[in-house]
């Protein structure tokens, strides 16, 4: 595999296959250290507060939330989809970019993919707490019954508890599957113990033999092949509870491949706040270079450009269509009493990503670190605002109403935050946050030094 | 390196002698059978649609592929550069459509007196159409001439500005091409039933034109393999066509669902007017559409092996060829072809003659220098690429 | 030499030990597996292993869980349990594809995950011990069939004089 010269080096500083090892694991393998703690402090606390208010929410009944009759649904839906919308990165990056040969993956996907797990398991939780009562769960499940009646198969909200569990499935096994041989490497560093015999156990017993490596990077390609069409569908399908009904504002039919972008692109701007810490933090900075950080930056350009695109065409067919109703929903959507929500939503996500089309902006960290945040609460907003403005004008004026959340609401949203972030924490932990064999397996191809052989060879 | 195509006096013959027979069949059809004035003016936007997609389709593979710094495709990026040239005429084509305006858009008789047409007056008139036009085609071909033009300074000069340039003009290309595409789609196609609107429809056009020159670029391979030129191109490259093929005949599918199923399931009739003409009259082809366009991509390019037989995949592309001329077909004749809409000797005739002009002036280009660019960058990792 | 039956040539690189790969398989000796850290670009064709049939399990479980889905939703709304649900008919298709794509994938998924664990005969286990502690980090080894240890050792050693090992036993 030649690689033109002109390509930056995948993995900076003079690496041998054993100083990767030890640079993967020691951080993780020494004590941790005192910001490690604070942050799982902090984030403890914000999921204790979040527990809390969801014992508070099952307790009282749904009562505590500010929805009303017209806005049935509002802040747990806007942040059920936009933690769906922040796993697709992972499995974007793990699939998607396997299967178009980008290298530069390697050093990323094991920790998109761990996001891609937690977010999904903050999303999940919606579904359960918005039934008020999480023990009849089983009643969304085809399960013969004394009634003979089974779900219905033709409602979007049934295809979505399909498509998230079998998300959460894949990409739980696929990032497992990735782990194993990593595991083997932390096993075969620990002497003895307790710890030693739980990863010898996690393992599965990896020996690394090279049918073994073989079966295991062809499952891992027919993974990403499968799981390509389902990163498509699952947005989609969170898109359809939307599109598959008639309400002006949400039946439009660029909604799945406009939802499968703007999930890729808040995903990319959660992995960037993420990665940008992680790599400080452990001192990953030869694996995570800059150039991976302006390399997700294109790509959070690219989505960020679809995004404005689909708004652009929904308002234009909007007026185009000459249906009165969709011209009122988007008037009211850009100039109604949520005027604020829709200005967060343009100036988060079409204006701060287009600023990456300067270099100087692309390659800075703490600018893309600072945008990545704002991206996030863009994105919160962009479903706000898809599913408020579009509810709280209903058919009849006398039901007009409006929505504000209350504590209990925001208390869900501090409180997954907590669960995502505590996962994090635990994760870097307790598995390589790298996947060292697939750094390993670059090395050669573009580590610096080969970098700068190819450099010297083209002169 | 400095291999050059040749366009011999024997291949312009060949080509020249089937455009003149199909021409002369095509004007005694017309004659005989007098198919009315709007089935022939659909046709003529058809073939310029489909064959001006599959220059947009081929400038998009480019633009596409030097965002991402893609090393892979350097060795073939000639012909897909080759495509492009053909845009100029697809302008000429598309202006000819002033003629048969009233044929096709009903939107242009002014005795129309319905609300929403009056309504949609500010976009859909004839002045503002062309001036929209002139528009679309002047900066496709400033653009994918700006490329190729950085291309071919490559093959004297080793300079990496031109690399730059001609990535920084992939870059304008695709902002400027995202855009103009959905409202050409819109402008040329959607219209035509004008009380019709999809928000897809611009993106599920554009995924069809790449599908269709990926199709194309995979056949133009073959043809010069078979005359003997780019021993360079190894199976290797093959695979990626046929992945790429593969991959976004399946993305094709998820637009063409996507919009079918939402129409489907909130059953508006302003939306549902769009498939009740076409499943009513045109029942067949619009499974065979389905069927040929995803199930023969799908099941034809699964395994390995199959992605690395240039026959194999250039078979499968053709057909795909023919697949995506029938979607273009069945977006565009259930609502201008008239009441003799369908598929005659007229449609084969004048296809064949378009294709004919669109190879012609495809080889001429490729014929105008060498086949690869020498001083590419990215052409030693391209051409030990490893799939 | 204790009792064994097979020789383990140890390598700190790959280069060395594609070399040495072929080197074997060309003076006959029968390699009965390689260990690396990570896969290493080029050992398949050089062991000439044949590309794993996974695939061909994932299309097969694929296909059984794509007929199952899709059956399963049409016998519920037209025999099982017939309703009218938005004017639909009861045969409703495209209803059906999501959850239908969604179970191929997912059965799909499992099962080359399965076919995996079992061919390569992965299984969780405290008691399993590597053959070389370093095999996760920096070490390559070849093993190499060995009827007779001493004589095998001598003749491998000569093969491989001009490769750069680290240790041969």
């Amino acid at each position: 595999m030649l690689q033109s010269p002109l390509r930056p080096p995948l993995i900076e500083g003079n690496k041998t296959y054993r100083s990767i090892t030890s640079d993967i694991l020691n951080p993780m393998m020494n004590k941790a250290g005192k910001y490690w703690y604070l942050g799982m402090t902090i984030s403890g606390l914000a999921m204790l507060f979040g527990v809390f208010m969801i014992f508070w929410t099952v307790w009282q009944g749904i009562g505590t939330w500010g929805e009303n009759r017209t806005v049935g649904w509002a802040f747990e839906i806007t942040t059920f989809v936009w933690w769906i919308g922040i796993g697709h990165a992972g499995t974007f990056i793990s699939a998607i970019l396997l299967l178009f040969r980008q290298k530069w993956r390697n050093s990323i996907n094991r920790s998109a993919e761990a996001m891609t797990i937690f977010a999904v398991i903050c999303a999940a939780l919606f579904p359960l707490i918005h039934l008020g009562r999480p023990l009849l769960t089983f009643f969304i499940f085809p399960y013969p019954n004394t009634r003979g009646l089974w779900v219905n198969f033709n409602s979007p909200l049934v295809w979505d508890v399909f498509a998230i569990s079998t998300y959460f499935t894949i990409s739980l096994v696929f990032w497992y599957v990735g782990l194993i041989p990593d595991i083997g490497t932390v096993r075969d560093k620990i002497k003895k113990g307790l710890k030693k015999n739980i990863y010898n156990f996690l393992s599965f017993g990896w020996k690394g033999s090279a049918r073994d490596w073989h079966r295991h990077e062809v499952t891992s390609i027919m993974l990403a092949a499968i799981a390509t069409p389902l990163v498509l569908s699952v947005h989609s399908i969170v898109s359809m509870d939307f599109a598959s009904s008639i309400i002006p504002g949400w039946h439009t039919t660029i909604f799945p491949p406009y939802f499968v972008a703007g999930a890729i692109f808040s995903g990319f701007a959660m992995v960037q706040t993420l990665l940008i810490i992680t790599r400080k933090a452990m001192g990953l900075e030869d694996f995570i270079t800059p150039s991976h950080i302006e390399n997700m930056n294109k790509i959070l350009i690219a989505t960020g450009s679809i995004v404005a695109l689909a708004y652009m065409t929904e308002m234009f067919m909007a007026w185009y269509s000459g249906v009165e109703y969709e011209h009122y929903a988007f008037m009211n959507r850009a100039t109604g009493p949520y005027w604020w929500a829709y200005l967060i939503m343009i100036t988060c996500n079409v204006v701060s990503s287009q600023l990456l089309w300067i270099k100087k902006l692309r390659t800075s960290l703490a600018f893309t670190f600072f945008l990545s945040i704002v991206i996030n609460i863009g994105m919160w907003f962009e479903r706000f605002v898809i599913i408020v403005t579009s509810l709280h004008r209903d058919y009849l004026t006398s039901s007009w109403t409006m929505y504000k959340p209350t504590i209990v609401e925001f208390g869900l949203l501090i409180g997954t935050l907590g669960i995502f972030f505590t996962a994090f924490l635990l994760f870097i932990r307790i598995f390589p946050v790298i996947s060292i064999s697939e750094v390993k397996s670059v090395l050669k191809i573009s580590g610096e030094k080969q970098h700068k052989k190819d450099l010297s060879h083209e002169k | 390196m400095d291999e050059q195509f040749n366009f011999k006096k024997q291949y312009r013959n060949i080509l020249l002698i089937v455009m003149a027979a199909c021409l002369l069949v095509l004007l005694a059809a017309i004659l005989i059978s007098r198919p009315g004035a709007s089935r022939i003016w659909a046709n003529v936007l058809l073939n310029n649609q489909f064959f001006m997609g599959l220059s947009l389709g081929a400038a998009f593979f480019l633009a596409v592929h030097r965002v991402a710094l893609s090393g892979w495709h350097t060795v073939l990026q000639r012909l897909p550069e080759a495509m492009t040239t053909f845009l100029p005429i697809a302008f000429i084509l598309m202006l000819l459509i002033y003629f048969g305006m009233h044929h096709l858009y009903s939107w242009t008789n002014n005795d129309v007196t319905d609300k929403v047409m009056e309504g949609k007056k500010a976009w859909l008139n004839v002045p503002f159409f062309f001036i929209r036009l002139v528009i679309y085609f002047t900066g496709w071909i400033v653009l994918t001439r700006m490329m190729r033009k950085n291309s071919s300074a490559l093959m004297t000069s080793s300079d990496i500005k031109y690399h730059n340039r001609r990535k920084l003009f992939a870059g304008l290309f695709l902002v400027f091409y995202a855009i103009t595409v959905s409202s050409s789609s819109w402008d040329w196609i959607m219209s035509l039933d004008a009380h019709w609107y999809s928000t897809i429809f611009g993106w599920y056009v554009l995924i069809g034109m790449f599908v269709t020159s990926l199709a194309f670029i995979t056949l133009l391979i073959w043809l010069l393999k078979r005359l003997g030129y780019l021993k360079y191109i190894r199976p290797d490259h093959i695979h990626d066509m046929a992945i790429l093929l593969f991959c976004f005949s399946i993305f094709w599918t998820y637009q063409w669902f996507a919009q079918y199923e939402l129409i489907w399931y909130g059953h508006l009739p302003e939306e549902t007017s769009y498939y009740i003409t076409r499943l009513k009259d045109f029942k067949v082809l619009f499974f065979v559409n389905l069927g040929i366009n995803f199930i023969v991509p799908f099941f034809g390019l699964i395994t390995v092996n199959s992605k690395r037989q240039l026959g194999w995949v250039a078979f499968i592309a053709a057909i795909v060829l023919i697949g995506h001329w029938i979607d273009y077909w069945l977006m565009i004749m259930p609502a201008a072809g008239g009441d003799k809409a369908g598929i005659g000797v007229l449609e084969i005739c004048m296809t064949i003659v378009y294709a004919c002009v669109f190879i012609f002036i495809v080889l001429r280009s490729l014929s105008t220098g060498p086949l690869v660019v020498k001083n590419d960058p990215f052409l030693e990792e391209s051409l030990n690429y490893e799939s | 030499m204790r009792n064994r039956n097979y020789i383990s040539i140890f390598f700190d690189d790959e280069v060395p030990l594609l070399q040495a790969v072929r080197k074997l398989r060309e003076s006959n000796e029968i390699i009965t597996d390689v260990l690396s850290p990570f896969p290493v670009h080029g050992l398949d064709e050089a062991l000439s292993i044949k590309r794993s049939r996974i695939p061909v399990v994932g299309f097969i479980f694929g296909a059984i869980g794509a007929i199952l889905a899709f059956g399963f939703q049409a016998w519920v709304f037209t025999v099982s349990y017939p309703l009218i649900i938005g004017g639909k008919p009861f045969f409703a298709a495209p209803a059906f594809i999501p959850i239908t794509l969604e179970v191929t994938v997912l059965f799909a998924g499992l099962s080359m995950v399965a076919a995996m664990l079992i061919r390569s005969k992965l299984k969780p286990d405290i008691r399993f011990v590597p053959v070389d502690k370093r095999i996760t980090d920096d070490r390559f080894v070849i093993l190499v069939e060995a009827a007779d240890a001493k004589t095998t050792l001598m003749r491998v050693k000569s093969v491989l004089s001009g490769i750069q090992t680290i240790e041969i036993r």
